[in-house]
């Protein structure tokens, strides 16, 4: 189904899928990029504002899919799936000129996150600049000098999917990932960059570390940013590392 | 209540947390509702009450004040004070009394519920626990040795029992029936058939955010380019080696491999049995009928905890 904004600035082409017995995937074939990230958030928001969450609890945004979560199996999906196509339709065609234009002009909530480059929070940093045939320092630089886009959040508590890694540093994910990365690690795989939020496995390459906490459970607002937001990563020592991380702690 | 010996994997469990999955913090809760539900019954107390959830291995328990409390599921040799008692009954116990979870016999887990309420807080909606995320539950974690878990307003109830006939038996071998997901028409009918004519094994790395399986690779999985999407439980994932892995409840809350189909949400519970070395085979059976089996079970719980 391709369906066209009002002012012809966006066409939106999807599919709907069944996701087991209880959910339903929209699938988008649009790129993936802020723009896509966006409307599937207003869609979001639209499907979360018109059916009531004891009926469907969980929508669940991703690069280029919207995940519908029911609290029961559904029994006529044809109907959901006519609802959904006519929600889209109605909020793609409701995003006026002012509304793009302000979400244009509106400034982006930015996150600084601090990292630490150093040993011992930086196990693979020598063997990826390698790898990639640049100096340690200019992998970090790199790295800084990144604007991340959030689009999603998901895989563990609190991990963010970012757009936006220089291209120069992509590179594959580990043959063999690892059975224990520390929480807060900051790594590359693939065209991705990110910060384990727990202590998991896994296949990236860990260049550093944040002192933060990304998923506090307590809070009102457990997760450090949403989707949209922006990400920029600054270089600490390990000395303000160790502050940091106590200062948190307190 | 005195946990002497916490046993492998003791943790509380009610139904789980929903709405936190754009978070990335999948439900959680009970794996066998149905056995929870059950347990939950036995002692006079809404089916989605919080319980312990006891896994292959049982723990030993000291109990601080009289109540009621009954155990369905996986069925162990259960001492009360070294006298055999039993699943699927309503049993009183005193200050001091002793409960201990012997051997495995059948089935995975089992559902400890009690008459009275834990004593701990929710987080993000549920006192369920999420082992790996490490949310809700005592202490943001499965118990340990010589843990204390507090009761409130604690009381013996009557006395239930439940007939022979409802009480459910664990084979090791399991049908799970399935319906379609979102890459199941990536797959050819050459895979599809490979998929559904094999019996696989539950390998012992499986938890509770994942059952993986071994036996027949799906051929050429890997080929597979899919976008990523919201993994719901019961997933079943073709990972690159071609075996498949099931997604359970604490599992990733988006996925990256094709899923060649989806457990059923009546069939679901199953999962919560499961232990290295059972068998399953997988069924395909249409929408219509998943959410008429669904109906039908909700309705033979309802009969039975309405009695």
């Amino acid at each position: 189904m391709s369906i066209e904004s009002l002012d012809n600035k966006f066409d939106i082409e999807f599919e709907i899928g069944q996701n087991g017995d209880s959910a339903i995937t929209l699938n988008f074939k649009n790129e993936i990029g802020e723009t896509l990230t966006k409307n599937i958030l207003l869609i979001k928001d639209s499907i979360a504002d018109l059916i009531n969450s004891a009926k469907l609890p969980d929508i669940i945004p991703a690069y280029q899919s919207l995940t519908l979560y029911y609290t029961e199996p559904l029994d006529d999906i044809e109907k959901i799936k006519n609802q959904i196509s006519d929600i889209v339709k109605n909020t793609l065609l409701s995003i006026t000129k002012s509304q793009q234009n302000k979400s244009k002009t509106s400034t982006k909530k930015i996150i600084r996150i601090p990292v630490c480059y150093e040993a011992p929070f930086a196990p693979d940093l020598n063997t990826l600049a390698s790898f990639l045939a640049i100096t340690t320092k200019e992998l970090i630089e790199k790295h800084t000098n990144g604007n991340y886009l959030v689009h999603m959040l998901g895989f563990l508590p609190g991990f963010l999917y970012l757009g936006g890694l220089d291209e120069s540093l992509h590179y594959p994910r580990k043959n063999t990932p690892a059975i224990n990365i520390a929480k807060g690690s900051v790594g590359i795989g693939g065209q991705q960059t990110g910060i384990y939020p727990i202590e998991s496995p896994g296949g990236w390459h860990i260049i550093g570390r944040t002192p933060l906490t990304l998923f506090d459970a307590n809070k009102s607002k457990p997760t450090i940013a949403e989707p949209l937001d922006e990400i920029k990563f600054y270089a600490i020592s390990s000395k303000e590392f160790i502050q940091l991380e106590s200062q948190a702690r307190n | 209540m005195l946990f002497i010996k916490a046993g492998l994997q003791t943790s509380v469990q009610d139904f789980g947390r929903t709405g936190t999955m754009h978070l990335g913090v999948s439900h959680s809760g009970a794996m066998d509702k149905t056995s929870l539900s059950l347990a939950n019954y036995l002692v006079g107390n809404q089916k989605d009450n919080p319980a312990l959830e006891i896994t292959f291995i049982g723990p030993k328990i000291q109990f601080q004040t009289s109540m009621s409390i009954a155990v369905c599921g996986a069925q162990f040799d259960l001492y009360l004070n070294n006298e055999l008692v039993f699943n699927n009954e309503t049993i009183d116990v005193v200050q001091g009394d002793v409960l201990e979870f012997d051997k495995l016999i059948s089935g995975a887990r089992c559902y400890l519920a009690f008459s009275a309420q834990i004593n701990l807080e929710k987080q993000l909606g549920s006192l369920s626990t999420h082992i790996t995320a490490r949310i809700g539950g005592f202490n943001n974690g499965q118990l340990k040795d010589s843990d204390q878990l507090e009761f409130l307003s604690t009381l013996v109830v009557p006395a239930k029992l439940l007939d022979k006939s409802l009480t459910q038996s664990f084979s090791g071998n399991y049908l799970l029936r399935c319906v379609e997901s979102v890459e199941t028409h990536h797959f050819s009918e050459a895979q599809k058939n490979q998929f559904f004519g094999s019996k696989y094994k539950i390998d012992q790395q499986s938890n509770r955010m994942g059952i993986r399986l071994n036996g027949n690779k799906i051929n050429d999985s890997e080929k597979i380019q899919i976008t990523s999407s919201g993994l719901t439980q019961g997933s079943i994932q073709i990972t690159p080696s071609g075996l498949p892995i099931i997604s359970s409840v604490d599992g990733q809350t988006i996925g990256g491999y094709p899923r060649i189909a989806n457990i059923i949400s009546a069939d679901l519970s199953i999962l919560g049995q499961l232990k290295a070395h059972d068998t399953i085979s997988f069924e395909l059976i249409d929408l219509e009928y998943a959410s008429i089996l669904f109906k039908q079970k909700q309705a033979w719980l309802k009969s039975i905890l309405n009695s």
